[in-house]
C-alpha cells in the first residue's frame, strides 16, 4: 500500500474527529458525573447484579421501595433487560421515604446470600407505593419468604450492605440526584421515570457511544 | 363481547395515557418545583406556604414541623386530594398551593417536607431551619436526611431530627447535634449561666497582664479629679469606665454574632496577627518606659474643665471604650476562643450579653482600685517597675508566639534567642558578682545565666534551621520529622474531597484546620503528638480540612460539619455518625482528645 495525499489528509482528518470525539466524550463525562466516580457507582464489589453480568451496557437505577414512578416502570425495565439480553442491570437501593424503605431494602438485600434477592425485589416492587413496615413483612411472607430470614441474613452480613447503602447515598449526592427514580444509563444521568421506549433510547445512545 | 370492547378500549386508554406521560419535562430544582415562603404574622405565628408547580404534588404525611429538640409540632393541614390508585396506594396529596401555621414558635423550627413530580421523580426530602422570626435557613439536608435514615437496621427508624442528630450537607455525613458550650450552658442554666460563665471568663483574664496598661488609666483619671475623691466618685468614674470598656467589647460579640466564624478568620488572618503582635511589641515598650500611655492631652483638658459629674462620667466612658480598643488585642488569643462558641450560636443578643459580661469581669479589679483611690496602688518605686518590666516582657513573649504563626521557623528562634539573652543579661547574667553580694541578687544571676543559655540554644536553632522553638536541636537529632510520620493527615479543602476521604468505612477524625490557626499549632504540638493519643489515632481514617483559604468551598465545608472555625476536631464512627458529646472546638487536653477518639473508635 502506498502512501498517498489523499490517504494522509483522509486520515488526519480521521484522527481528528476522533481527537474532538474524545475532548467531547470526556467534556460530557465530567458534566454528566461531576463528583463520584463513574466506575465506583456502576462497579460496586457489593452490589448484587442483575441481568447479564458481562452485558456491555450498564443500567443503574437508583430507587426506593416506596416509590410510586419506580415501581411503576419497573415491568417495563425488567422486560427490556430480559429481551436485551446484553444489559448489566443494578439497582441502587436509595431509600428517600423514610423507615419502611429502609427496612425493606435490608430485607432484600439479606435475601443475597439465600438467591432471594431478585424474588423480594420483584414481590415488593409489585406493590403500590406507600408501604408500612407491616406491609413489608406482608408482601414479603406473600412471596414465600422469611422476613425474619431475610433480616437476619442482612444482620450478619451488615457491614457490607451498610456500607453499600452508604455509598449509594454518597453517590447519589456527588452526581447531584434530586430523588428517584434515577437512571444512569453507563454514563449518562436521567433524572426521573424512563418508559419503555426511553430506556431503548438511552441504551441505544450508550451502544453508540461506546 | 361487550366486556372485551370495554377492556380493549381501556387499554388503549391506558396506553394512550402511557404515552402522553410517557416524558414529563425534566424535573423542577426541589425548590423550584415547590416554592417555600414563610411569614411572621402579628401574633409571632409562622405563616408557611408552598407554591405547588402544575405536574407536581406534595405528600400531605410527608409535611411536619420539629422544634429544635426534636419534638414534633403538630400542624393543621388541609385535608388534600385522596389518591388511591394501583402505583400510589392512598395517600393525600396536595396539586395546589398549601398553607399551614406555626403557632408561636419558641426558638428555631425544622420544617420537612417531600413531594414529587408526576409520573416523573419523587424527591428526596427536602427541609429548612427556620427562626422564630420567620428567617429561613438553606440546610440543603436534602441527601444527608436520606443518608440518615438507611443506618438503624432492623426497625424502622426515626426522622433524623428527632434522634439529636442533624445532618450535614453534601457529604451524607450524621453530625451529632452540637450545642457547644455556649447552647450548653443555656441548656442547663439558662442566659444566666452564660453570663455568669464569660464574667468568670473576664475575671480570669483580668488576672493576665493585659489589665495593666489600664491601670495607669485610670489611676491618672482618678488623681486629676483633685483632692475632694470619695471612694463613691471613684467607684462612680471608674463604674463608668468599666461599664463603657465592656460595651465595647458588647459590640464585639455582636459583630461575632452576626458575621459567625469569620471575625473568628479574621482575627486570625495574617495581617490581623501582625497587627495584633505590633500592638503588644508597643504595649510592651511602654511597660519598659519608653513612653507612658494616657489619655489624650485633650481629653485630660477637657475633662479639668468640666468638673460637672455629668461630664466627667462621660468622660470617663470614652476613655473606657478606648481603652478596650487597646486592651482587647491584648486578649485576642483567648477571646478568639470564647468568639467561637458565641459565632456557633448566631444568636446576637446572647453575643452581646455575653461579651458585655466577659468586660464586667474583666473590669473588676479596676472598680477596686476606683472604691479605694489610687491610694491603693503601690507607689511609684522599684517594686512597681519591676512588674512592669516583667508585664513588658510577658508582651514582648506574646507578640513573639502571635508571630511565630506567620514568621519563618528560624526567625521565630531567632527572635526568642534575642528576648531570653536580653532578660538574662537585665537580670545580671553577666554582673560581676561581688563576693558579699547577697543571696537574693546571685540567685537572679543564676536564673539569668539560665535564661542566657536558653538564648543561645534557641539562637543555634535558628542557625540550623529549626522551626520548633520547644526543641530548638531537633535538627541535630535527626527526628526532625517524627511526629508529623506517624500522625499523617489527608488534607482536603474541597466538599467532594470531604466526601471521598470518607468512603472507607472506619472510623474517622476530621480536623478543621487553618495555616492561620493559633491554636491548632498548639494542638498538634500538645494533645496530638502525646503517645497514647498517637497510638489511638493509629484506628482512624485522619482528615485534616483545610480551610487557611477562607472562600466559599471552605465555608461551605464548615457548614457541612456545622464548624464555627478551626480548630474543630469532628469524630464520626463507621457508619459516618458523630459520636454525642465527641466534638472538640479549640484547646484540649490530651486526656479529652483519648476520650472523644476512644468513643468512635474503642
Amino acid at each position: 500500500m502506498t502512501v498517498t495525499r489523499r490517504a494522509v489528509l483522509g486520515g488526519g482528518a480521521g484522527l481528528g474527529i476522533v481527537a474532538l470525539g474524545g475532548i467531547g466524550l470526556s467534556r460530557f463525562l465530567r458534566s454528566s458525573a461531576p463528583d463520584a466516580d463513574v466506575h465506583a457507582v456502576l462497579f460496586d464489589p457489593d452490589q448484587p447484579v442483575l441481568g447479564n453480568p458481562q452485558g456491555d451496557v450498564t443500567v443503574a437505577e437508583f430507587f426506593d421501595y416506596q416509590c410510586p414512578f419506580c415501581k411503576r416502570g419497573h415491568d417495563d425495565l425488567m422486560a427490556e433487560v430480559e429481551a436485551d439480553g446484553n444489559l448489566r442491570l443494578i439497582m441502587k437501593d436509595w431509600p428517600i421515604f423514610g423507615g419502611a424503605s429502609v427496612i425493606a431494602a435490608q430485607m432484600v438485600l439479606g435475601g443475597v446470600a439465600s438467591d432471594d434477592y431478585l424474588g423480594a425485589q420483584a414481590a415488593l416492587m409489585a406493590t403500590p407505593a406507600r408501604l408500612s413496615e407491616d406491609d413489608v413483612r406482608s408482601t414479603l411472607s406473600a412471596a414465600g419468604l422469611d422476613p425474619d430470614v431475610l433480616l437476619g441474613a442482612y444482620g450478619r452480613d451488615r457491614a457490607r450492605w451498610d456500607g453499600m447503602l452508604g455509598r449509594n447515598a454518597q453517590q447519589a449526592a456527588g452526581l447531584g440526584l434530586q430523588g428517584t427514580p434515577a437512571f444512569i444509563v453507563e454514563r449518562t444521568i436521567h433524572a426521573g421515570a424512563m418508559d419503555r421506549t426511553a430506556l431503548r433510547r438511552a441504551i441505544a445512545a450508550a451502544r453508540a457511544t461506546d | 363481547m361487550m366486556m372485551r370492547t370495554l377492556s380493549a378500549a381501556l387499554a388503549a386508554l391506558t396506553c394512550w395515557s402511557a404515552v402522553a406521560i410517557a416524558q414529563p419535562a425534566p424535573p423542577l430544582d426541589p425548590s423550584d418545583a415547590f416554592v417555600l415562603s414563610v411569614t411572621a404574622d402579628a401574633a409571632d405565628s409562622l405563616q408557611i406556604a408552598w407554591e405547588v408547580q402544575p405536574g407536581y404534588y406534595l405528600y400531605r404525611s410527608k409535611i411536619e414541623a420539629f422544634e429544635a429538640d426534636g419534638e414534633a409540632i403538630p400542624l393543621v393541614l388541609p385535608d388534600g386530594e385522596v389518591y388511591d390508585d394501583p402505583w400510589l396506594g392512598r395517600d393525600e396529596i396536595y396539586r395546589t398551593p398549601v398553607a399551614t401555621t406555626i403557632p408561636d414558635p419558641q426558638g428555631e423550627v425544622t420544617l420537612h417536607w417531600q413531594g414529587c413530580q408526576q409520573d416523573g421523580i419523587c424527591y428526596a426530602p427536602q427541609q429548612v431551619v427556620l427562626e422564630a422570626d420567620g428567617t429561613i435557613r438553606a440546610e440543603n439536608a436534602v441527601k444527608a436526611e436520606a443518608f440518615g435514615s438507611w443506618r438503624a437496621g432492623g426497625s424502622a427508624v426515626q426522622p433524623a431530627l428527632s434522634d439529636g442528630t442533624t445532618s450535614g450537607a453534601q457529604d451524607g455525613l450524621k453530625l451529632a447535634k452540637d450545642d457547644g458550650l455556649v447552647a450548653d450552658l443555656s441548656s442547663r442554666g439558662g442566659v444566666a449561666l452564660v453570663l455568669l460563665g464569660f464574667f468568670g471568663f473576664g475575671l480570669l483574664l483580668s488576672l493576665t497582664p493585659c489589665v495593666l496598661p489600664m491601670v495607669p488609666i485610670v489611676a491618672g483619671m482618678l488623681t486629676r479629679q483633685g483632692g475632694d475623691m470619695t471612694a463613691w466618685r471613684g467607684l462612680s468614674l471608674t463604674g463608668a469606665y468599666v461599664v463603657a470598656m465592656a460595651a465595647a467589647f458588647g459590640l464585639l460579640g455582636v459583630v461575632a454574632a452576626w458575621s459567625g466564624a469569620n471575625l473568628q478568620a479574621t482575627l486570625q488572618s495574617r495581617w490581623a496577627i501582625g497587627v495584633i503582635a505590633a500592638i503588644f511589641v508597643t504595649l510592651a515598650l511602654s511597660m519598659f518606659g519608653l513612653f507612658e500611655l494616657q489619655m489624650p492631652a485633650s481629653w485630660q483638658a477637657r475633662l479639668a474643665r468640666r468638673q460637672g459629674s455629668a461630664g466627667s462620667l462621660s468622660g470617663a466612658a470614652a476613655l473606657g471604650f478606648g481603652s478596650a480598643l487597646i486592651v482587647g488585642p491584648c486578649v485576642t488569643a483567648p477571646l478568639a476562643g470564647a468568639l467561637i462558641y458565641i459565632a456557633q450560636t448566631g444568636d446576637v443578643m446572647l453575643g452581646a450579653a455575653a461579651l458585655f459580661a466577659l468586660g464586667l469581669g474583666q473590669g473588676v479589679p479596676l472598680l477596686a482600685v476606683g472604691a479605694f483611690g489610687p491610694a491603693i496602688l503601690p507607689r511609684r518605686g522599684a517594686w512597681m517597675e519591676r512588674v512592669k518590666m516583667a508585664s513588658g516582657v510577658v508582651f514582648l513573649g506574646l507578640a513573639i508566639w502571635l508571630a511565630g504563626r506567620i514568621l519563618p521557623g528560624p526567625i521565630v528562634l531567632a527572635l526568642w534567642a534575642v528576648l531570653l539573652v536580653g532578660c538574662g543579661v537585665a537580670i545580671g547574667a553577666l554582673d560581676r558578682l561581688a563576693p558579699e553580694t547577697g543571696r537574693s541578687a546571685r540567685m537572679a544571676a543564676a536564673a539569668g545565666v539560665l535564661l542566657v543559655f536558653a538564648g543561645l540554644l534557641q539562637g543555634l536553632g535558628a542557625a540550623l534551621g529549626s522551626d520548633d522553638p520547644a526543641r530548638p536541636l531537633a535538627p541535630l537529632a535527626g527526628s526532625r520529622q517524627a511526629p508529623a510520620d506517624d500522625l499523617s493527615f489527608q488534607t482536603v479543602t474541597t466538599q467532594a474531597g470531604l466526601a471521598q476521604a470518607l468512603q472507607a468505612s472506619y472510623p474517622a477524625l476530621i480536623y478543621v484546620t487553618a495555616d492561620w490557626c493559633v491554636i491548632c499549632r498548639a494542638i498538634e504540638r500538645g494533645p496530638m503528638a502525646d503517645p497514647q493519643v498517637m497510638a489511638a489515632m493509629q484506628d482512624l481514617v485522619r482528615i485534616k480540612v483545610d480551610v487557611t483559604d477562607f472562600g466559599t468551598e471552605a465555608q461551605a465545608i464548615m457548614a457541612d460539619l456545622a464548624a464555627a472555625g478551626p480548630p474543630t476536631l469532628v469524630f464520626v464512627d463507621a457508619a459516618r455518625s458523630e459520636a454525642q458529646d465527641s466534638r472538640l472546638i479549640g484547646n484540649m487536653s490530651a486526656e479529652r482528645l483519648l476520650a472523644s477518639i476512644r468513643q468512635v473508635a474503642p
